[in-house]
């Protein structure tokens, strides 16, 4: 973005008229550039629409062409949410994914944010080995990791509690990682300033650390957040009654269980699931983009 | 972008006042202090990641029933029947491996190509922000989501894509199309995020580079392809190896969508784990098998990271 103003400032120099002519030159040869973008995004909006269409469309089930719902009805909605009828807790589900994406967000803020601090700005012995061991831990497979915690979670007799749920996201080595590039960044001086004070090494932390963080950390929580709330493998495994589920399993159960052929039901469902990302992404789309972003070039 | 210009050396920064003259008991104070901040990272790290593998380890190494657990110790034959091909998921291991590969080397490209000329594409576009949201906002469906709607899309019987071309094409029970099918349903659910890599690596090459290339008379194909792209290198490793790994573990839209079929023809690795673990509840030899998967892939990263820096 600095780079584009500096660009645009030079233009008003004494080559005005050349750019002028380059900038005319430059919006016509954007025309293919912008035919191929608006085929892409039709293809990425299509199936949106058909399946929100689907949702609140009441063709006994079936789906259509359109995209637009030839009976426009709730009636999808009310079938599924009617356990009931349906037997399946759907709210139940959406709660659960819900508290446990929250929990498991706040969880990885602080307890990253702590590790973090002490890797980055705190002197002490084997500071060094812990470090190579939180990086190298990114690089473990899921799989892995997958099975043998649902093995010790059998063991430690955990398996289908809010526990087993939470606990296998809260260490996050990407995280500490995210956050231990930006505690470098935090000027020596302001470090010294609270050091003066007399501050220990917790007072530092929340009072300095945590403040000029707020951004990159919540940036984490919301990673965070979507990374639970989408999982699907773990809770699958680590979950066995219906009042533990979460939404995301849930949706297979529906998908492969008896509303196989209700495709009005399951594009219902698939509604109701994507309501609490929606609402994270309308709020915290520049947020998340730029985490996404910076996770990547600050990944290797 | 703060994260990419931090150090190249790990290890903490001297904190101020931290000399190697300190009296013995302040320094041990000191690393306690330090080890209070890690001790909740740590134990949850230690409790929920090194134990349970070391714990997978141990069952990899004996009959291990899901449901019964110990059978008896076993050696590496739960290893050994996997590379030797041998019994029902022996031999569909490599089914399965190669299934998984097939889909790999499919949908790698796929993810990277088709990400990279789209960021460059909004690069050299008007309305940024409306084709960032676009090409993102899928990443908000989870993977059960998405799958369980792109296979109603594209269902031979009543699906809307069928529908609205009068065609009668098998989408989902018929190769090539079931594979063609499950890249289709991933590519535009998740290449969201490789977009964003790229796209925030395009916009940090100089505009000048980008500006003497288009006063010397390069078309902006030839200064994507001779200008852009080299300096994309590192987000390209970056998109290259994360995406590698996300298709190594497909599951769940393959599961949903094609339910492994045409008969086996698009069962991965991970559902032949799964179903080794809990349909034939052989978890012994499924956690033998999730190792062997682990093994081959950090082999993988590893020669991509080797080979890209190389290349450099």
């Amino acid at each position: 973005m600095a780079t584009a103003t500096i660009a645009g400032t030079s233009s008003r120099g004494a080559h005005a008229p050349r750019r002028r002519r380059f900038m005319a030159r430059r919006s016509l040869s954007r025309l293919p550039t912008l035919a191929v973008l608006s085929v892409v995004g039709v293809i990425m909006v299509f199936p949106t629409i058909w399946i929100v269409s689907t949702a609140f469309n009441n063709n006994g089930g079936l789906a259509t062409g359109n995209l637009l719902p030839t009976k426009p009805s709730l009636y999808n909605f009310r079938e599924l949410l009617n356990v009931a009828q349906s037997g399946q807790p759907v709210l139940r589900w959406l709660l659960n994914s819900i508290g446990v994406s929250v929990v498991a967000a706040v969880g990885v803020a602080v307890i990253d944010s702590l590790a973090a601090f002490a890797l980055a700005r705190l002197h002490f012995r084997g500071s060094k080995a812990v470090f190579y061991v939180v990086v190298s831990s990114l690089m473990v497979p899921f799989i892995a990791v997958l099975l043998p915690q649902y093995l010790w979670f059998h063991w430690l007799g955990l398996l289908n509690t809010y526990g087993a749920l939470i606990l296998p996201y809260t260490a996050n080595a990407f995280g500490v990682f995210l956050l231990y590039q930006f505690f470098l960044g935090v000027p020596r001086e302001l470090q010294e300033a609270t050091t003066v004070d007399g501050a220990g090494p917790f007072t530092m932390w929340y009072r300095l650390f945590v403040p000029l963080s707020m951004g990159i950390t919540a940036t984490l929580a919301l990673l965070t957040f979507m990374g639970v709330y989408n999982d699907y493998f773990w809770p699958l495994i680590a979950t066995s009654t219906p009042n533990m589920r979460t939404i995301t399993v849930g949706i297979e159960i529906v998908a492969i269980g008896q509303y196989q052929t209700n495709f009005g039901a399951l594009m219902a469902l698939t509604v109701i699931s994507v309501i609490p990302m929606l609402i994270v992404f309308v709020f915290a789309q520049r947020r998340l983009v730029e985490g996404v972003a910076m996770s990547g070039l600050g990944g290797v | 972008m703060k994260a990419g210009t931090g150090p190249a050396s790990p290890g903490p920064a001297p904190s101020p006042g931290a000399s190697s003259r300190r009296p013995r008991r302040r320094r041990l104070v000191d690393d306690l202090k330090a080890y209070a901040f890690l001790a909740p990272y740590l134990s949850v790290f230690i409790l929920f990641t090194v134990v349970p593998v070391g714990f997978g380890i141990y069952v990899s190494l004996h009959k291990w029933s899901t449901t019964l657990g110990n059978q008896g110790f076993a050696g590496l034959s739960n290893y050994a029947t996997l590379v030797e091909g041998k019994g029902y998921y022996g031999g569909e291991f490599y089914q399965a491996m190669w299934n998984t590969i097939l889909f790999v080397l499919i949908s790698v490209p796929l993810l990277w190509a088709i990400p990279t000329a789209l960021a460059y594409a909004v690069f050299r576009s008007p309305a940024k922000t409306l084709w960032r949201i676009l090409f993102f906002y899928p990443s908000v469906f989870s993977v059960t989501a998405f799958g369980s709607a792109w296979g109603l899309l594209l269902a031979t019987n009543g699906g809307a894509v069928n529908a609205i071309f009068h065609t009668d094409i098998h989408w989902l029970t018929a190769l090539p199309m079931a594979w063609i099918s499950i890249d289709l349903a991933t590519i535009w659910a998740t290449m969201g995020f490789a977009f964003i890599i790229m796209y925030a690596a395009v916009t940090q090459v100089p505009r000048i580079i980008l500006e003497a290339a288009e006063i010397d008379g390069a078309r902006p194909f030839a200064r994507f392809r001779y200008v852009i792209l080299p300096l994309l290198r590192r987000a390209s490793v970056v998109v290259v190896v994360i995406e590698t790994i996300a298709s190594f573990n497909l599951f769940a839209q393959d599961q949903i969508m094609t339910g492994g079929g045409p008969g086996y023809d698009t069962t991965t690795i991970s559902m032949n784990i799964y179903n080794q673990a809990f349909s034939s509840f052989d978890i012994g030899g499924a956690t033998a098998a999730a190792f062997l998967l682990a093994i081959i892939l950090a082999v993988i990263a590893f020669v991509q990271l080797r080979v890209s820096r190389r290349g450099a």
